[in-house]
């Protein structure tokens, strides 16, 4: 019997924690539980309007439903005189909302320019990472613009470290995404042809989902994103890791499971560095068995379910790009156990 | 005691109604159906069109609603629901809303105003039949599996060829710029109508608020609709003939779709909005028993509110990567253009202050408009805020929004005219316990169904999804707004099953069953196919309720057996002109079927646009053809015939009198 | 006559009863016991290994794979895999290593503990 090598999931949260990076209940993707000074800003922002809102909404209901009722308390017409017809519509219907609706623009102005000056000017430098949209998953590729050998290229999961703005390039290869993580910031779009950017910094570690937010195509609805934040020395080793190819294969098992993965054209889409297999068409699986999520955050990356994803991905994810290889049992068996080896 | 009497004794040659009624109708069975220039006629079919497309996008809208109550529901897979949500939202933007406000104004400008009918009779007829062949183009590429799938609007680069082969995106561009021209057509047809052919004394200043808010309307119609018929005709060349307008690659720019777009698009839902503003005012009028407080502001505020949507178009663009300070401009704008609706909203509440209206179904629902519009619009000053809007824009919090304003905006009001005006449009009365069960249905199915759609958008759910995860625990929300989405279906089926019995046995209405204050009704219902036996004339904004109305002078002197109307000086409508109006005719039908060929034809292949510019060519040349009018009653003997025989009579009546 | 009719309906009868009388077999509960199986639990469980990735599965959300058989009516089944009869200790050992069972096949090794095999085996056993 093999030594099993996915992660063992723990019952019940444990589908939670991988897909979802939390359980409901503890805002996941949840634009009014913010992690960080983005979020936050826009959710402050939020309550104080929602706190006028409701103030409007209860005095203009109070004022109709007085207006309605006055004649039938009164027991005969009473109608406005002209003077008071006139403040009415004077004071309510221009005066107060007026300075209301001042007020929200000024601090919507405000609240805008907190958020956008992040990562711009003085401040510690931001990291930058390119993601580029594709139908139906993000390409992400870390930057060192002063060491070019240091870069490289992931799929579907954002690994940034705490305290550090972090500067999105937003790109698309295709139609138009959304780059949307509601904990940490507001979406910007991913659109052909230009390159727009996101700066935005996380406070605490965690895992932090996101969806795209522009409808793109058929699976739109299920292109999705984790964003991990990692203390800065963890990030650091993080980053050492991903720079280094797997080590090849010595289990014959893994040997052959490569071999299948090379043998049925895998490497035409996908890439794994330091194999012949240089597709950049799909995902970059040089580190796959590291991540929580296959498909672009469809499915938890266990044994089970990356056995159903390559076997039929039109099954469970129909219209995506993923053509179904038809593979023997222990060809499939030999696979997983291979992918599943490229930590 | 609203029907017009002439105090003087009219003119022997005039208000003849055998005479008017044979002038002014139309020739019976199908070929007269299919010839029809008749405004009320023609307005009734764009409503009954329009309310029938409003079903149908609403059945659309419950299997949405059914698709997404449980996670990873496969009710609908996510091919059929692209389909599904696109020729919802296509179908209540394009083929209901406009239409049927602009099919509302149609039936009852020339009425409020007192003329006979529209200024441009044939064109009125061609706008129809244009929109029919819309309605029926798009529902047949729905039946055959190839509706339009990228969203009611459409953005490139996913509707651009190389991303979706389909048909079904033509279909869309096809359908829109056909109807563009229907409703260019009933815009412009309403501005001539309204402008030259109100009663004389019914100076600008006089004129029914609801006949403003279809004025400016219109001319919203005439500077937005352009630009939508041209970006599509560009997506259209970009998809058949290889150009770049949308292809990055090509140096074009997929913005550039979303500007021309939103120009259109916001405008687009104050096109529908205002004449639900100046039904509400109608409604909350008479039924206070009370001019609204305000003519001038609220007028005022109509215009203004017309112009300033067309400055807001950007607020649907903030998440693309935009210059902030531009941006910011546009939350300015967004926020400022809910200032004349404040005016609006306290007008209204001046009107009905101390005034003990009556709580009929028609008032219900204009109130129900002020509650559920509210909400709306608060959350549009929220969403008109850059970083509030990036984080919720494209989530189920918009879904929310929009919904509010529309079905309070819009559908409220729609059903506030509709209970107000059935008595007149059909002479029967609608019951009053059915119509406040259908409201309070529908009033609660509202906020069950788009209330939670506020939370889901602040948990994360985007739109368009045809499905989510139940890890997200989006679940529960989603099932509620279900259950309201049915529940506001049962109350508009309410509403079907109280019409079909009013038309069967309910109540005669007579002219005017609520006292009101504007000329409609002081015609019978429903009223004669000539509208006015004789055409009033006007002193104040509410003649109905002059205290003599009843010797008010009526319009002499127009010949009866041809279609002849007044036509009236701009601004203060003094008597200007003598119209002559063309009959029924085939006409409008055959230039509509030729109007489609190119349009609907270069589906089939762009040989089609040629040949239909030339078809279109020959209907013209057949329209403008010298001699289709005047249109004629043919009499034995002529009018001096029928001249003597009254005279006679009148000698024996006179003569049975004195001895 | 009369008693044709009767007969017809004894028939028809019978038939609707054969369905119902399946599940009232009293020697199914007794073959599909799953000792120390909760079978309120299979669901999530099937839910976290991914099972619906690979089988319909009726009662868990998102299970409409065609990779592997579908399980509706998995309690009726004479064989599990084709290989071994449908007993509760043989699925149990099925759903633990069917590597073992049947090296080869096309369903993979999970990892699943002894508590989540039993739960979900008890689960299986109640889709009938």
């Amino acid at each position: 019997m093999r030594p099993l090598s996915a992660a063992r999931p723990r019952l019940p949260l444990a589908a939670c924690a991988l897909l979802a990076g939390g359980c409901v209940g503890t805002g996941v993707q949840d634009v009014l539980a913010p992690r960080g000074p983005q979020a936050e800003r826009i959710a402050d922002w939020f309550w104080i309007s929602f706190a006028l809102a409701v103030a409007v909404f209860v005095a203009f209901v109070a004022v109709l439903a007085y207006g309605l009722l006055r004649a039938r308390r009164l027991g005969e017409r009473n109608e406005l005189p002209p003077a008071h017809g006139r403040n009415l519509v004077l004071w309510g219907g221009l005066v107060v909302p007026t300075a209301i609706l001042l007020v929200l623009l000024v601090l919507s102005a405000y609240t805008d320019r907190r958020i956008s000056r992040l990562g711009r000017g003085a401040g510690p430098e931001p990291l930058t990472i390119e993601v580029v949209g594709e139908q139906f998953w993000w390409q992400v590729r870390y930057l060192d613009p002063a060491h070019p050998h240091r870069e490289f290229t992931t799929a579907n999961e954002i690994h940034v470290p705490t305290g550090r703005p972090v500067r999105l390039l937003l790109e698309s290869r295709d139609v138009i995404h959304s780059f949307w993580v509601p904990n940490l910031h507001g979406k910007t779009d991913l659109i052909p042809g230009r390159t727009n950017d996101l700066v935005f910094q996380v406070d605490e570690p965690g895992v932090y989902r996101g969806q795209c937010a522009e409808f793109c195509g058929t699976q739109h609805a299920r292109m999705a994103l984790l964003v991990e934040a990692l203390p800065p020395a963890e990030f650091a080793a993080w980053w050492e890791r991903q720079l280094r190819p797997p080590a090849p294969p010595t289990d014959s098992v893994r040997v052959k499971g490569r071999d299948v993965f090379m043998k049925n054209g895998c490497g035409v889409c996908h890439s794994i560095r330091g194999t012949p297999a240089r597709g950049r068409v799909a995902p970059d699986l040089t580190h796959f068995a590291s991540r929580r999520t296959i498909a672009a955050g469809t499915l938890p990356n266990t044994r089970g379910h990356l056995g159903g994803w390559i076997s039929d991905p039109q099954g469970i994810k129909p219209g995506n790009r993923m053509p179904a290889v038809p593979l023997k049992g222990e060809e499939l068996q030999a696979l997983l156990d291979y992918l599943h080896s490229l930590k | 005691m609203a029907t017009l009497e002439p105090a003087v004794t009219p003119d022997a040659r005039a208000g003849d109604p055998e005479l008017l009624e044979r002038t002014w109708g139309s020739p019976p069975g199908l070929l007269g159906w299919l010839m029809e220039v008749n405004h009320r006629r023609i307005g009734r079919r764009y409503i009954a069109t329009g309310f029938a497309l409003f079903l149908l996008a609403g059945l659309e809208a419950l299997a949405i609603r059914m698709q997404l109550a449980v996670p990873e529901n496969d009710l609908l897979g996510p091919e059929v629901y692209r389909q599904f949500f696109t020729m919802h939202g296509a179908t209540m933007m394009f083929l209901f809303a406009v239409p049927i406000m602009l099919g509302i104004g149609i039936y009852l400008v020339p009425l409020q105003i007192g003329a006979r009918d529209m200024a441009l009779p044939r064109m009125n007829a061609l706008g129809y039949w244009v929109y029919l062949i819309g309605a029926v183009t798009l529902y047949t590429a729905f039946l055959l599996g190839v509706a339009p799938n990228s969203g009611w609007f459409n953005y490139p680069p996913l509707s651009r060829r190389e991303h979706e082969l389909t048909i079904g995106i033509d279909v869309w561009i096809s359908v829109v710029t056909i109807l563009e021209v229907a409703a260019l057509i009933g815009a412009v047809g309403l501005i001539v109508t309204i402008f030259k052919q109100r009663a004389p004394g019914m100076s600008l200043n006089r004129m029914p608020i609801f006949v403003w808010s279809i004025l400016v309307m219109s001319f919203m119609i005439v500077f937005a609709m352009p630009t939508l018929m041209t970006t599509s005709i560009f997506l259209g060349l970009d998809r058949r003939v290889g150009t770049h307008f949308f292809n990055p690659g090509g140096e074009g720019d997929p913005l550039l779709w979303q500007h021309m777009f939103w120009y259109f698009g916001h405008p687009e839902v104050y096109i529908m909005f205002l004449p639900g503003l100046g039904m509400v005012s109608m409604v909350i009028a008479t039924m206070t028993r009370r001019p609204v407080y305000g003519y001038t502001p609220v007028v005022l505020s109509l215009v203004a509110t017309g112009v300033l949507s067309f400055g807001l178009w950007v607020h649907h663009m903030y998440a693309t990567g935009l210059p902030r300070l531009g941006t910011s401009l546009f939350t300015a704008a967004s926020m400022l253009v809910t200032l004349p609706t404040a005016v609006q909203f306290f007008c209204w509440v001046a009107t009905l202050w101390g005034g003990r209206p009556r709580f009929t179904t028609a008032l219900h629902y204009a109130l129900g408009f002020l509650v559920i519009f509210l909400i709306g619009g608060i959350t549009g000053v929220q969403l008109g805020a850059v970083p509030f809007d990036l984080q919720v824009h494209d989530t189920f919090f918009v879904v929310a929004h929009f919904h509010y304003v529309l079905l309070g905006g819009v559908v409220f009001p729609l059903f506030a005219g509709i209970y107000f005006w059935w008595p007149k449009v059909t002479g029967r009365l609608l019951s009053e316990r059915l119509g406040k069960l259908g409201f309070w249905l529908m009033f609660a199915g509202v906020h069950l169904a788009f209330w939670p759609q506020h939370h889901l958008g602040f948990m994360g759910m985007p739109r368009r999804v045809y499905t989510y995860l139940p890890e997200m625990g989006w679940g529960p929300l989603n099932l509620l707004s279900t259950v309201g989405a049915f529940t506001l279906a049962a109350g508009v089926a309410v509403f079907l099953v109280n019409a079909a019995v009013s038309l069967r046995r309910g109540e005669p209405a007579g002219d005017d069953p609520w006292g009101g204050e504007t000329l409609e009704w002081s015609t019978p219902s429903p009223p004669p196919v000539y509208n006015y036996r004789w055409q009033p004339t006007v002193k104040s904004r509410t003649p109905l309720w002059d205290p003599d109305w009843g010797t008010q002078p009526v319009v002499t002197g127009l010949r009866e057996d041809q279609r002849e109307m007044l036509s009236t000086t701009l601004l203060d409508a003094r008597p200007d002109n003598r119209e002559i109006l063309p009959g029924p005719t085939l006409v409008p039908l055959v230039t509509a079927l030729a109007t489609a060929v190119p349009i609907v034809g270069v589906l089939f292949g762009l040989h089609w646009v040629p040949i239909g510019a030339a078809l279109f060519f020959v209907a013209i040349t057949a329209w403008n053809w010298p001699g289709a009018m005047p249109h004629r009653t043919e009499e034995p003997g002529g009018r001096e015939h029928r001249l003597a025989q009254r005279e006679r009579e009148r000698e024996e009546a006179e003569e049975e009198a004195g001895s | 006559m009369r008693a044709a009719r009767r007969g017809l309906a004894a028939a028809l009868t019978c038939a609707a009863l054969a369905g119902c009388l399946r599940d009232l077999d009293p020697y199914l509960e007794e073959r599909h016991t799953v000792a120390g199986g909760k079978a309120g639990e299979g669901p999530a469980a099937m839910r976290v290994y991914g099972c619906g990735s690979c089988h319909t599965i009726p009662g868990v959300r998102g299970a409409d794979a065609l990779v592997g058989p579908p399980l509706a009516g998995f309690a009726h089944r004479r064989y599990i895999a084709g290989r071994v009869p449908n007993q509760p200790d043989e699925l149990v050992r099925w759903i633990l290593h069917p590597q073992g069972v049947k090296p080869g096949t096309a369903m993979p090794d999970l990892g699943v503990t002894g508590q989540d095999a039993r739960n979900i085996a008890a689960y299986l056993y109640t889709l009938k």
